[in-house]
């Protein structure tokens, strides 16, 4: 997987020094054992729930004996899952309602923090405020009256509806996010290109846009990954509107009255998590510095 | 309330219409080529913004002000579909107050969680970090690719693997504890309230603390090297340097982890209302988001549960507010 090489890398170039807090030159033994076993410590609480989630999904005996490596290796329960659990139904709900997010939302952050990042105008604090402000509030609070209000739109039950309220989660932090990216670009370029007599929409297109690029695909990619992990608005809109069911509440379908179908459960769980794992993997770097953009400086 | 970071801190408060003066480009040359003529600059950045305010209004703050009305109400399914009003003041509120599991169950689980989960994530987030700062290329790189990998885990399947984990009849859990005797039979840890809360503070602790192991990461490598080198010539031992240099020079990293870890970690619905009980169905185990969607949704008593989510609302505000002010008047001494 050569995603899993581009950690290392963005760490190792702002790093300055190998080691920044050891003491100075001295390596006993004793502390660098103790760093391998709190190293091992560490890997085995991150990575257990994963590599656990990864067993079951492959075990055929998954939910009958625990072992900690797959008893009897199957592909059985993805088979299982992608067939009669209906699980590519989900996984295509799943697909449009997140891209169907991150077109909308990106579109719609990205010309707002062009106008924030680049104008000054009466109440731009204010509405940057409120850009932070609205990220607060719990979810919760949000899905009575929006319940209500796409039940008014009749969009219940429906992928629309979804993207709707999706659009409106992931808007707020997109702006924040790309603000930052267009702030980062030298406005000298836009002046000169203004000299040159470029126009307004040209200036957008050829100048600004190629320079946020990335930054937009940092966005896109938060916007995606919203739309795909969101629960509560999902369970509660789509109802029993099972054609419809995204991937986080179709995952409930393999719950049992009185027994649950564990090796199914987990082999659904992967295939939510894979995507999810690669985005992240890609995207790491932008996402810790948008999240404390200006934080540091600016 | 600003939070993660003072939103403008370029920007001079009374600049109200900078950009209007005659001359492209003449306001403080920021606003650039984009400016143009005085008076279309004007109208141009409400343009850019209309859309994006009209969702955020439209869908965030019109339901905010809704769920506020809602709480005022006796509002259940026969307001939903005739959509009348039913006003009846404070009553929601009253109730509310008078619930002895509101004191008892719902605010310690709310409140005592977030506190512990804030605490314990940002804690172990920067030993992590500490740790991280302090490895060879090769480790660090491992390490830290395991850390993305736990942070990628969506919150809906991490949870589900965390039950499946602690599983009463055949978590894997229960079983090594029975192979090495510490347990005679199985028991099902998701009945009693304090297990409950103690495998959803695993959860959310694996789950929030890579953000912060990576953002402190980054403050940390960014630390001069000559600050730390010059400390050590003068002799101050490594926990000394930490505390003396290093977290003052972070101050405003933490700031921004602690607060976005706080909204975050009051927010927590799946990780609670996907375990088993966690629905409403074990009363001892409800926080204030969960008591407030089984009122709304499960008894279809809506404006109840908006008096819920409102308090809930508040408290969240009420708290930032207060990290904010903190944060603030740290930054003015």
């Amino acid at each position: 997987m050569s995603a899993t090489r581009t950690p290392p890398r963005a760490v190792s170039r702002t790093r300055p020094g190998p080691q920044v807090l050891r003491r100075g030159g001295r390596r006993s033994p004793l502390r660098q054992l103790g760093k391998g076993v709190l190293v091992a410590l560490l890997l085995v609480f991150t990575l257990f729930p994963v590599y656990w989630m990864l067993n079951s999904s492959l075990d055929a005996q998954a939910g009958h004996t625990s072992s900690f490596w797959p008893a009897e290796p199957t592909l059985e329960h993805y088979v299982f899952v992608l067939t009669e659990g209906g699980f590519g139904t989900f996984l295509r709900n799943s697909l449009l309602v997140a891209l169907g997010t991150v077109v909308i939302s990106s579109a719609l952050a990205l010309l707002a923090s062009v106008a924030v990042a680049r104008f000054r105008f009466r109440m731009r604090t204010q509405i940057l405020m409120l850009v932070l402000i609205v990220q607060m509030v719990p979810l919760e609070a949000l899905v009575i009256p929006l319940f209500v209000q796409v039940r008014d739109l009749q969009l219940l039950e429906t992928l629309t509806g979804l993207i709707v309220v999706y659009v409106a989660l992931a808007l707020p932090f997109g702006i924040w996010m790309l603000r930052g990216f267009v702030a980062a670009v030298p406005v000298e370029l836009e002046e000169a290109a203004y000299l040159d007599g470029a126009s307004w929409g040209r200036m957008f297109w050829s100048v600004l846009l190629p320079l946020v690029a990335p930054g937009l695909v940092a966005t896109s990619i938060f916007g995606f990954i919203t739309a795909w992990n969101e629960f509560i608005f999902a369970m509660t809109m789509l109802g029993g509107a099972t054609e419809n069911y995204t991937v986080a509440i179709g995952l409930r379908s393999f719950f049992g009255v009185h027994s649950n179908d564990w090796g199914a459960i987990m082999a659904a769980s992967t295939i939510i998590t894979v995507p999810v794992m690669i985005f992240f993997i890609l995207v790491q770097r932008r996402l810790a510095s948008g999240l404390t953009a200006g934080a540091v400086k600016e | 309330m600003t939070a993660p970071a003072p939103p403008t801190p370029s920007t001079p408060m009374p600049s109200t219409r900078a950009a209007a003066p005659d001359g492209a480009g003449a306001a403080g040359g920021v606003a650039g080529g984009w400016a143009g003529r005085a008076r279309a600059a004007a109208v141009r950045p409400w343009l850019l913004l209309a859309p994006a305010l009209l969702v955020l209004a439209v869908l965030l703050l019109w339901p905010l002000v809704r769920v506020g009305l809602f709480s005022l109400q006796d509002y259940g399914l026969r307001e939903i579909t005739t959509g009348e009003p039913n006003w009846i003041g404070l009553e929601n509120y009253r109730e509310i107050l008078a619930t002895p599991e509101l004191w008892t169950v719902v605010l310690p689980n709310t409140v005592g969680f977030a506190v512990l989960s804030v605490v314990g994530t940002v804690a172990f987030g920067t030993a992590v970090a500490v740790l991280l700062a302090s490895l060879g290329t090769f480790w660090r790189t491992v390490t830290s690719s395991a850390i993305m990998a736990a942070w990628a885990m969506p919150a809906v399947t991490g949870t589900y693997v965390w039950v499946w984990i602690f599983d009463a009849d055949r978590g894997v859990f229960n079983d090594v504890l029975m192979n090495l005797g510490l347990l005679d039979d199985p028991t099902n840890w998701f009945t009693n309230r304090w297990t409950f809360y103690a495998i959803v503070l695993l959860n959310v602790i694996h789950h929030g603390f890579p953000f912060v192991a990576v953002t402190v990461l980054a403050g940390l490598l960014g630390v001069p090297k000559e600050m730390l080198e010059a400390a050590e010539m003068d002799g101050a031992g490594s926990f000394r340097r930490f505390f003396s240099i290093v977290v003052p020079q972070l101050r405003q990293v933490f700031a921004v982890v602690i607060i976005l870890s706080t909204i975050w970690d009051f927010k927590v619905f799946a990780q609670v209302y996907l375990m088993p009980g966690g629905a409403g169905s074990n009363r001892s185990v409800l926080n204030l988001g969960v008591w407030s969607y089984v009122e709304s949704f499960g008894q279809n008593r809506y404006g109840f549960g908006s008096a819920i989510a409102v308090l809930l609302t508040l408290l969240l505000l009420a708290i930032t507010a207060v990290y904010v002010r903190t944060v603030l008047a740290e930054e003015e001494r």
